[in-house]
C-alpha cells in the first residue's frame, strides 16, 4: 500500500477496506545487503557462490585475481595470491589444484575447468614488481617465536607471525630455506629462482634465520625456555620402508625422498646410471612430487638406453598425478604399470638385478570411501629387470624432536600438551601438499598469536559491495566457449633435466584463460518484494539457474539447503536464482523490468577486530539501496 | 573466435541484426517454424511469436488508423482464413491477428498486400506505426489536419533504409491540438499541432515537437524539443530525430536503449544540437525552428474532446463509434462495419487508441440509424472514452510477455463501473489494464491504471495488479497500492465512491486527485 499523502482521501478509502496480505518471508543469502557480514550464513553462501575458493585449502580469492589478470593488472593478481597462498609462483607450477575440481566451468561441460593454477603462474610471470614483503598488521609486540623448519608451513607461519608483530627466528636443518619445495620437487618443474624470490620476500620482512641448525630434543627444550612460543614444522622426513623378500635392508633400494634430494642438490653425476633399468614403486599422494618427478629425473640419468618404469598398485584414477601429467610421462617414455604389487626382489653378486611383481585385481564391491579395494592374484608373478629401485610409498613424521611428555592435542593438531609448543604443516597432519601446508602455517600463526596476546586479534568476514553496472561483469557469453590453449612445453629434445619444462602462457593465452572464468564473485539475487513473477529472467536464463520455486528449505543458519521447484505460476512462491547454477552472465538483471535483480560483489576479507566493528556500523539493511523508479 | 574484454560493444540482439534483416517466409513455411535469429528478425515484418507454441501474431501497420472499406474487408478475409476469425485492435491503431501458423505466414502477407496493407515494420527496432488522433481530419478543435503528415512521416521513415536498424523501437504520434487525444507525451516523438501569429500578423500552423516520452518500467513524459516547427518541415525533423536515436541509442542494453533514455541521460539540449546538425547535413533550413515559447492562438479546446458523442466535424459530417469490448472483433463484425461505412460513411474505418472503431463522414440525420445498425452487430455506441471504455492489453491470452490475464480483470470491473450510481461520472474517468510493465495499454496516463504482477502468498502466488490513480495524458499517475485481482473491484469501487463524494464542478478523477493532493503533487508539464 502506498504512503503517498497526496493521494488522500482516496488512500484512506482504500485503506478502510483493510486489505492486508500475508506473504512468505523473503530469503536472503547474506546477512546484510551491503557492508560486511560474518554470520555463519554469510560464509555458507560464499562457499556456495565461489566453489573454487571453497575448495582451496588456503581459501585463495581465485575469481578476484583472475579478473585482475583479465583486466591486465598482473601485479594486483599476484598480490592477492601472495596474501592468500604465500608462494604463488611455486603453487602456480606445482599445486595439486583442488580448486579446478571445484570450478563451476567443470560442471557446465564447456572444455573443462578454468586452468586456475596456470593463471596463478601467469600472474607471477607477468608481474612488473618483484615479490616484496607484505605490510605488518600490528605494531611490534616484543614477543619472540621460534619456528623450527623452513618449509612451506614454517615460512608461512613465520611471515604471518611477523605481520602480527612478533619477532620470529627460523631454524633450518638444511643449507637453504624452502623445505620440500627445494628438496622434493624437481628443478625442471620448479626453478629454484622462483622459490628463492618468494622466500626472500618473507625473510626481508625482518625474520631471523639460522641455517644448518638441526634441532634435537635438548635444543628444543632450550628454545622453549628462551622463546615465548615454539612452532614445530619439520615436516615428514622419514620415508616409509618397503620390506621385500630377497631385498637386503639397505643400499639396494633408495627412498624417493632421498633420490629427489640428491638430484635437486646436484650431487648425482650425469650419466652415472646410463643404460640402467629403474623401477619406481608408488603413485599415491605422498609420492605426487616424488614418484612422478623422480621418474622424470631418473630418465635423465639413465639416458635413452635405460628404462624407467613406474609401478602402482592401484589404478590410474587413484594416482595423485592428473591425467594430462600421466600422458606427458608417456611422451617422455616413462612406462606406467598400474595394478602391480611388489612381490620379491632378486640380488645377484650383491647387486639388485630384478624385482618380481604380482598383478592386482579390483574387487567388485566398492567400499563407502569410494576408493576401490585391490587384492593380488596368485601365480601372476613376473620379474622385471631392475638396477635401481626407488620406493616412494609414503613419508611419516618422527616425533622425537618433541620434549619428553609433550604430545599432540588430539582435538586441535596445532596445539600440544605444552602451552608454548605448536605444530604445523606435514608435521601436524602427515604428508600432504604445499597449499595445505600454507594454510596450516597460517592457522598455526593465528593460534600462536591468540595464545600470546590472549584474544583473537583478526577477524574474517565477507565484504559485500553493490555494483551499478547493469549486470555487466566485463565478460560476454562468448567468453565461455573459448578453447583453452594448452600450456606450451619445452620440446622433448631440449629437456635436459634442469630447464623448466612448462614454459608458461603468452599474454594472449593467459587472457583466454582469464576470461573463461565466470568471475563468480559477482552475486545475482532477486528481491522477492520487487519481483512481479513475469518470468522474463527465466526465459533469458542460459541454464537451469532461475526457477519458479514453491518452497525453500532452510538450515539452522537460514541458509537455503534445497528448493522445491515447480512449473506452475500459481504454485510459485518465489522466482529464485540458484547461485550454484548461475554463470554470472547478467542477462536476468538486464531483462528484469522491475529492477528486482541486483548484482553485488563479494570478497572474503580479513582485518583487525576493531576495524571490523567499525565497518559493521556502516552496514545497510537488506534492500535499502534505492532503485531507479518513477 | 577469441574475445578480449573490451570488445563488448553491443547486445546479442545487435549481433543477430548485423547478420541481416531479411526473411523468406516461403522458406519458413517449408521449414514449418521460425528458427534461431529469425525469431528476432521476423519482428521487422510485424510478426511475433505467440504465447501458444506454434502460433504467431501479425500486426498490420495502419498509419493514423485509417483503412478503406476494401482494406477492412481484406483484414476480415485474412482473419477468417488464417487467424481463426479473430482480430484485435491495438492501442496504437493497428490490427493484430493471432493464431497464425508458420506455413501460412507467406500467404497471409501476400493476401494483405493485395489491398496495399502491410505488416512491414509492425514490430522490430524501427519506426512503428505512426499514430494520429482519431478525429485528425475533421475535429473542430484541430489546428491542422495531421493525418497527411502522419502518413507522409510513416512513408518516408519506413522507406529510409538507413533507419532499418535502430537501437530499439521508435514511436511517433501526431495530435491535432494540445488536448492530447493522440497521447503525444508518451511517444518517442509527439507532434502537437499549434497555430501561431507571425510577426506580420498572419496565422501560421506548425507543430510543437516533444520527444523522449515513453511508458514501460521507467516511464517518462516527453520534453519539448522545438516549440514550433513549420508544418512542411515536420517530416524532415522526424527523420532527424530518428537519426539521433539511431546514432546515440544504447546498443549494449536493450532495456536502456529507447529514445527516452537518451533524452533523460544526455539532456534535451544535446538532442536538439544533434537534430539540428542532422537537419543541416540534409540541407534543411533550420532558421525557422523555434525553441522559445510560442502562443497557441487557436480555439480553446476541452480537456477531453473525444467525449463528445457523435461529434460533427468541420465538414458538417458526424462520427459514429462502435465500442469494441477488449478490442477484439470477429471477421464477420468487421465486414459488417465495412458494409456500414460503405452505406453511410466515407467508406473508411478508423481504429482508435482505445481499441474502438469509428465511422466518419456520416450525415448527422443518419447517425441514429447507423447507431442502430451497430447495435445489431453487437457493439455499444455510447460511453466511448468513458468509464466503461476499459482498455486491456491482450494479456496472457496471447502475449508471451504478459504476467496476468487482463481480460479477466476487465470482466470483473465491468459490473462495477456499470453501476447506476456511476452514471453521473461516466465520462470522468478512464481505466486501462496492462498485463506487464511494458504498458501496451498505457496505465500510467489514465485516471485508474492497473499493471499486472503476481503477489506471493504463504505458499504459491496469485495474479495481482499495481494500481495507479490520477494520470492524465501529460502526467503520470501515482501508485496507490498492489492488490490481488479479486480485490481490485472493491478497490475501484472505493475510489469511485470517494470521487463521487469529493468531486467539484465537472472535474475528472485525475483532476480531483490532483486538486486534493496539490500541495504535494508535482505540477503538470505545460502544454
Amino acid at each position: 500500500m502506498s504512503d503517498d499523502k497526496s493521494l488522500s482521501p482516496f488512500l484512506e478509502a482504500v485503506k478502510s477496506l483493510n486489505i492486508d496480505y500475508e506473504m512468505a518471508p523473503i530469503d536472503q543469502e547474506y546477512s546484510t545487503f551491503t557492508g560486511v557480514g560474518a554470520e555463519p550464513l554469510d560464509f555458507k553462501s560464499y562457499a556456495k557462490d565461489i566453489p573454487c575458493q571453497e575448495a582451496c585449502p588456503a581459501k585463495t580469492r581465485v575469481p578476484h585475481y583472475i579478473q585482475a589478470i583479465a583486466e591486465g593488472d598482473h601485479d594486483k593478481a599476484y598480490l592477492i595470491n601472495q596474501e592468500d597462498n604465500v608462494f604463488s609462483a611455486v603453487l602456480g607450477r606445482v599445486c595439486s589444484r583442488p580448486c579446478e575440481d571445484g570450478c563451476r566451468h567443470n560442471w557446465t561441460d564447456i572444455n573443462g575447468p578454468v586452468h586456475i593454477c596456470h593463471l596463478k603462474r601467469g600472474a607471477s610471470d607477468y608481474k612488473k614488481n618483484p615479490p616484496a614483503p607484505l605490510p605488518a598488521w600490528f605494531e611490534k609486540t616484543g614477543k619472540r617465536v621460534a619456528v623450527i623448519g623452513g618449509g612451506p608451513s614454517g615460512l608461512t607461519a613465520a611471515r604471518e607471525l611477523r605481520r602480527y608483530g612478533h619477532d620470529v627466528t627460523i631454524f633450518e636443518r638444511d643449507k637453504v630455506l624452502g623445505g620440500m619445495m627445494v628438496q622434493g620437487i624437481p628443478i625442471f618443474r620448479l626453478p629454484r629462482t622462483e622459490v628463492e624470490a618468494e622466500v626472500k620476500a618473507i625473510i626481508d620482512s625482518g625474520i631471523d634465520v639460522k641455517l644448518n641448525t638441526s634441532v634435537d630434543a635438548p635444543m628444543m627444550q632450550q628454545l622453549i625456555d628462551e622463546y615465548d612460543s615454539v612452532l614445530v614444522s619439520v615436516g615428514t622426513v622419514h620415508a616409509s620402508n618397503l620390506k621385500l623378500p630377497g631385498l637386503p635392508d639397505d643400499g639396494h633400494a633408495v627412498s624417493g625422498l632421498k633420490f629427489m634430494y640428491d638430484y635437486n642438490m646436484g650431487t648425482m653425476e650425469d650419466g652415472s646410471m646410463k643404460g640402467q633399468s629403474v623401477i619406481i614403486i608408488g603413485g599415491g599422494f605422498t609420492a605426487v612430487d616424488c614418484a612422478r618427478s623422480c621418474a622424470r629425473a631418473a630418465l635423465r640419468l639413465v639416458g635413452e638406453e635405460g628404462k624407467v618404469t613406474m609401478m602402482y598398485r592401484r589404478t590410474a584414477g587413484q594416482m595423485a598425478a592428473k591425467y594430462d601429467e600421466i600422458e606427458e610421462m608417456g611422451v617422455e617414455n616413462i612406462e606406467i604399470e598400474t595394478l602391480m604389487n611388489p612381490h620379491s626382489a632378486r640380488v645377484e653378486n650383491g647387486k639388485l638385478v630384478g624385482v618380481t611383481f604380482q598383478r592386482n585385481t579390483l574387487e567388485d564391491e566398492i567400499p563407502q570411501s569410494g576408493k576401490p579395494r585391490v587384492h593380488s592374484i596368485p601365480e601372476t608373478e613376473e620379474e622385471f629387470p631392475c638396477d635401481l629401485l626407488i620406493v616412494a610409498i609414503g613419508q611419516t613424521r618422527t616425533l622425537d624432536i618433541l620434549p619428553e611428555g609433550v604430545h599432540q592435542n588430539p582435538d586441535d593438531g596445532h596445539l600440544t600438551s605444552h602451552e608454548k609448543v605448536f605444530m604445523a604443516g606435514d608435521f601436524n597432519y602427515g604428508s600432504l601438499d604445499v597449499i595445505t601446508a600454507v594454510q596450516d602455517g597460517k592457522d598455526a600463526a593465528e593460534k600462536i598469536d591468540t595464545s600470546l596476546m590472549g584474544r583473537q586479534r583478526r577477524k574474517q568476514h565477507i565484504a559485500i559491495e553493490m555494483t551499478n553496472v547493469n549486470g555487466e561483469t566485463g565478460r560476454v557469453r562468448d567468453h565461455d566457449l573459448q578453447y583453452p590453449v594448452s600450456m606450451p612445453v619445452l620440446p622433448l629434445n631440449q629437456r635436459d633435466g634442469t630447464a623448466e619444462v612448462e614454459l608458461g602462457h603468452d599474454l594472449d593465452g593467459l587472457q583466454v584463460h582469464a576470461t573463461r572464468c565466470y568471475w563468480c564473485q559477482n552475486k545475482f539475487e532477486i528481491d522477492h518484494d520487487k519481483c512481479i513473477h513475469c518470468n522474463w529472467c527465466i526465459e533469458v536464463a542460459p541454464r537451469d539457474c532461475i526457477n519458479k520455486v514453491s518452497r525453500l528449505f532452510y538450515d539452522e543458519d537460514d541458509f537455503v539447503e534445497t528448493a522445491l521447484e515447480t512449473d506452475l505460476n500459481d504454485e510459485a512462491t518465489y522466482i529464485w536464482i540458484d547461485s550454484k547454477e548461475c554463470i554470472r552472465c547478467g542477462k536476468c538483471l538486464r531483462i528484469c523490468p522491475t529492477s528486482a535483480i541486483t548484482m553485488r560483489k563479494t570478497e572474503l576479507c580479513g582485518c583487525s577486530t576493531e576495524e571490523f566493528e567499525e565497518k559493521e556500523k556502516e552496514n545497510q539493511p537488506y534492500g535499502a539501496v534505492p532503485h531507479f523508479k518513477y | 573466435m577469441q574475445w578480449n574484454l573490451d570488445k563488448r560493444v553491443v547486445s546479442e540482439e545487435e549481433h543477430t541484426k548485423d547478420h541481416g534483416l531479411v526473411i523468406d517466409y516461403d522458406e519458413v513455411g517449408r521449414k514449418g517454424a521460425l528458427g534461431g535469429g529469425e525469431k528476432l528478425i521476423t519482428k521487422w515484418y510485424g510478426i511475433y511469436q505467440s504465447r501458444h507454441p506454434g502460433n504467431h501474431m501479425a500486426r498490420v501497420v495502419i498509419p493514423g488508423g485509417v483503412v478503406s472499406s476494401v482494406q477492412a474487408r481484406r483484414i476480415a478475409q485474412v482473419g477468417e482464413d488464417y487467424g481463426q476469425g479473430k482480430l484485435c485492435i491495438t492501442t496504437r491503431q493497428c490490427i493484430q491477428f493471432h493464431w497464425l501458423k508458420a506455413p501460412a505466414l507467406a500467404d497471409m502477407l501476400r493476401d494483405l498486400a493485395k489491398d496495399n496493407l502491410s505488416c512491414f515494420h509492425g514490430c522490430g527496432d524501427v519506426t512503428r506505426n505512426v499514430v494520429a488522433c482519431p478525429l485528425a481530419e475533421t475535429c473542430q478543435y484541430r489546428r491542422i489536419d495531421v493525418l497527411p503528415y502522419a502518413k507522409q512521416t510513416s512513408r518516408v521513415l519506413t522507406e529510409s533504409r538507413d533507419l532499418d536498424n535502430l537501437p530499439r523501437k521508435f514511436k511517433i504520434n501526431f495530435s491535432g491540438c494540445g488536448a492530447g487525444c493522440g497521447q503525444p507525451f508518451i511517444n518517442c516523438i509527439g507532434a502537437i499541432a499549434v497555430l501561431r501569429k507571425t510577426d506580420s500578423g498572419d496565422e501560421e500552423t506548425g507543430f510543437k515537437v516533444v520527444i523522449g516520452g515513453g511508458m514501460g518500467w521507467e516511464a517518462f513524459i516527453g520534453q519539448e524539443l522545438f516549440s514550433f516547427v513549420p508544418a512542411d518541415k515536420i517530416v524532415a525533423v522526424n527523420r532527424a530525430i530518428a537519426l539521433l536515436f539511431r546514432d546515440h541509442g544504447d546498443r549494449r542494453d536493450r532495456t536502456q536503449s529507447r529514445l527516452k533514455f537518451i533524452v533523460h541521460k544526455k539532456g534535451i539540449d544535446f538532442c536538439r544540437k544533434v537534430v539540428l546538425d542532422f537537419l543541416e547535413k540534409e540541407n534543411v533550413d533550420t532558421s525557422d525552428l523555434e525553441t522559445v515559447l510560442v502562443d497557441d492562438v487557436g480555439d480553446a479546446y476541452p480537456d477531453r474532446p473525444l467525449l463528445e458523442p457523435n461529434p460533427v466535424g468541420t465538414d458538417g459530417k458526424a462520427t459514429v463509434r462502435a465500442m469494441i469490448p477488449k478490442g477484439e472483433m470477429t471477421h464477420l463484425q468487421i465486414r459488417q462495419l465495412a458494409a456500414l461505412t460503405e452505406k453511410y460513411g466515407d467508406k473508411r474505418l478508423q481504429f482508435t487508441q482505445r481499441q474502438n472503431v469509428e465511422i466518419h463522414g456520416v450525415k448527422p440525420e443518419k447517425v441514429a440509424e447507423v447507431n442502430e445498425e451497430i447495435a445489431k452487430i453487437g457493439f455499444e455506441t455510447e460511453g466511448f472514452f468513458g468509464i466503461r471504455d476499459i482498455v486491456p492489453c491482450v494479456g496472457t491470452t496471447y502475449c508471451p510477455k504478459a504476467v496476468t490475464e487482463t481480460r479477466v480483470l476487465y470482466d470483473l470491473l465491468m459490473p462495477v463501473v456499470s453501476k447506476t450510481k456511476y452514471n453521473e461520472i461516466w465520462d470522468k474517468a478512464l481505466i486501462n489494464i496492462t498485463g506487464c510493465p511494458n504498458s501496451c495499454s498505457p496505465y500510467r496516463i489514465v485516471d485508474i491504471g492497473f499493471r499486472g504482477m503476481r503477489i506471493r502468498e504463504k505458499l504459491g502466488s496469485v495474479e495481482a495488479y499495481e494500481m495507479r490513480i490520477g494520470g492524465e495524458h501529460n502526467r503520470l499517475g501515482k501508485v496507490i497500492g498492489e492488490f490481488k485481482r479479486e480485490d481490485c473491484p472493491r478497490v475501484v469501487e472505493a475510489i469511485l465512491d470517494t470521487f463521487l463524494k469529493e468531486r467539484k464542478d465537472g472535474e475528472t478523477l485525475a483532476q480531483c486527485v490532483q486538486r486534493l493532493g496539490v500541495a504535494k503533487a508535482e505540477q503538470p508539464v505545460a502544454v
